[in-house]
């Protein structure tokens, strides 16, 4: 596979894998350090790209493991996970800005579990099939759906809490 | 559209049991300005998925410039033939000398020899000399 074919099969799909890998990581830099990692092994293993099905989903399985790898080995040598740059994106400063409310949930999905935080990006941001998200978390549509409404849960209590408190 | 279909598709979405569709329909809702009051603190969790999509990755990737190093190869290649031609062109076309240099050549050698034929008389006049040294000594015997 020559690097303008690869490019054109893998690129499209660089941003999703960046907000995938900043969803585990929580930092901007370590995302795209990981991504980078993550499209060099693509690369390396061009020639395969083509033998799979859906090189998206593959190249999502691969960042999910990556990172959550990163996470472990971070986790072992006791270094703390820095989010500095919570928001790189100038348009989505904008629009949090705008929402102090936007800001808590972000907040809110940090403190997820990695699993969980995982479903919650590949269904409600980046939209994809239960049985795609089942595929690529190697898991089953139940414990995705599972997994995801806890998510959910979660995000709606901690959101009612800070209503009845009133946040403004 | 209705509260009663929203609450609906609020409680289903928190059960993991919406549909792509349905959930697109809910961030629809959230998006626009009137909301009703009931389900408006949900509106900062549909307003954010939102707006967690639109972030972007601004750092260029950078992958191995494999075909460039083949490339690079080729070039040396190439420029190590090119040379080698060149080197036996230069060698293999040093006999072949032009009209003018022929001539200028065959000048040379009948100089050459015109001169050895010269150098060769001039010393045969000068082997004649040595009897003027046998002379000299005889008379020196003497005279002493």
């Amino acid at each position: 596979m020559k690097q303008k074919e690869f490019i054109a099969t893998v690129l499209p799909f660089k941003d999703k894998l960046y907000r995938l890998a900043k969803r585990i990581l929580v930092s901007g830099d370590e995302a795209e350090d990981a991504i980078q990692e993550v499209y060099l092994k693509l690369w390396k293993g061009r020639n395969k790209i083509g033998n799979y099905r859906n090189p998206e989903a593959f190249a999502v399985t691969m960042t999910k493991n990556y990172c959550l790898d990163r996470l472990k080995s971070k986790q072992a040598s006791n270094l703390k996970i820095v989010h500095n740059n919570f928001q790189t994106s100038e348009n989505v400063e904008k629009k949090i800005e705008a929402n102090d409310g936007v800001q808590l949930v972000f907040k809110i999905m940090e403190t997820l579990p990695e699993q969980q935080r995982i479903v919650l990006q590949l269904r409600d941001v980046e939209q994809f099939e239960f049985s795609e998200i089942a595929k690529m978390l190697d898991s089953n549509e139940t414990a995705v759906r599972v997994n995801l409404s806890r998510a959910r849960k979660t995000v709606r209590e901690q959101l009612i809490k800070k209503h009845n408190y009133g946040i403004s | 559209m209705e509260l009663a279909k929203i609450e609906k598709l609020l409680d289903a979405y928190f059960e993991g049991n919406t549909t792509l569709a349905e959930e697109a329909m809910l961030r629809d809702y959230f998006a626009q300005d009137e909301i009703a009051p009931q389900v408006a603190m949900y509106q900062p969790l549909f307003v954010g998925l939102v707006a967690a999509k639109e972030e972007v990755s601004d750092r260029e990737l950078k992958l191995p410039k494999n075909q460039f190093k083949i490339k690079n190869w080729w070039y040396a290649a190439a420029a190590s033939v090119v040379l080698a031609i060149g080197v036996a062109g230069f060698v293999f076309s040093e006999p072949k000398l032009t009209q003018e240099e022929q001539e200028a050549l065959a000048a040379f050698e009948k100089t050459k020899e015109a001169m050895q034929f010269m150098s060769k008389n001039f010393n045969k006049g000068a082997e004649e000399l040595t009897y003027i040294s046998t002379f000299t000594e005889t008379k020196n015997k003497i005279l002493k």
